[in-house]
């Protein structure tokens, strides 16, 4: 018997701030303090990248960061001990912003009772066609001023 | 002391090996490989005395290269760093031969606290 995914958990945003802010803490920041919620009105991101990684399953489940290429080569740049003016190539920024889309899916996957297994991280310049998903989150942290977009999608 | 470190995130592989060094592992001489299949080839080739492998890889997978050595009867000790922590995985990788699974993300001291009692 396939016993399906349950999502229920990460109806709430609380367990993946927490998933962010660990990640942000430890392998990016290297202190506390830096990824709280976005406060007031959602963003415009400007020139967005879309990163996302899947979960298998009876429902396939998506979790998708969003932010905009300035932010991703911060971050990118943080990863990577970069100086702060330094070029980002587009390869590193894709593997950057792609593991941190990574951690934060493993981790979700984690939480969740009979979760698939987890697909390698996608990067896009375009938001990718979710129009007959099922929103089970959508949020903006804010990480030192900059905005990220935080979703978890149901595709089946 | 000879390691591969394997994971399909060159971010992730300097990530872990700067961990490593910030850990105390500076002494330690780390070899890269970029997915299970080429850390296959590479353990094969440059018997490491330590192997830190990624879980989810293209080409193969973390536990698939564990499982491959073990069948070749290579019984070189074997970790995992990955993105998921859940008991089942780490049942999974215990009852395949893994010493231990460290969950991303990390810090040095979770490194030295999982990996000194094996290398003592």
């Amino acid at each position: 018997m396939t016993i399906p995914a349950t999502w229920e958990p990460l109806s709430a945003v609380d367990p993946v701030l927490t998933i962010a802010q660990d990640l942000f803490t430890t392998m990016i920041d290297g202190e506390p303090g830096h990824l709280n919620p976005w406060a007031g009105a959602d963003p415009d991101l400007e020139d967005p990248r879309y990163t996302w990684v899947d979960v298998n399953g009876p429902v396939v489940t998506r979790v998708m960061l969003t932010a905009s290429r300035v932010t991703g080569e911060r971050l990118t740049r943080a990863l990577l001990g970069m100086d702060t003016v330094e070029y980002v190539c587009d390869a590193d920024f894709a593997d950057a912003v792609g593991e941190i889309a990574n951690v934060v899916g493993g981790n979700v996957k984690s939480l969740v009772t009979n979760p698939g297994a987890l697909t390698l991280p996608v990067v896009t310049h375009e938001r990718p066609d979710m129009d007959t998903a099922t929103c089970l989150l959508e949020t903006y942290f804010g990480w030192r001023g900059a905005p990220l977009g935080v979703g978890l999608w149901a595709l089946t | 002391m000879k390691v591969v470190v394997a994971d399909d995130s060159r971010v992730m592989r300097q990530i872990v090996i700067r961990t490593l060094r910030q850990a105390g592992y500076d002494w330690w001489e780390i070899e890269e490989a970029e997915d299970g299949a080429v850390a296959l080839e590479k353990i094969r080739a440059s018997q490491p005395d330590f192997v830190l492998s990624d879980w989810n890889m293209p080409e193969m997978t973390g536990i698939d290269l564990l499982r491959s050595l073990r069948r070749e009867g290579n019984e070189t000790p074997f970790a995992f760093v990955t993105s998921e922590g859940s008991a089942a995985m780490r049942q999974q990788a215990e009852q395949a031969g893994a010493l231990f699974l460290i969950a991303k993300p990390f810090t040095a001291e979770i490194f030295r606290d999982t990996i000194d009692p094996f290398i003592a």
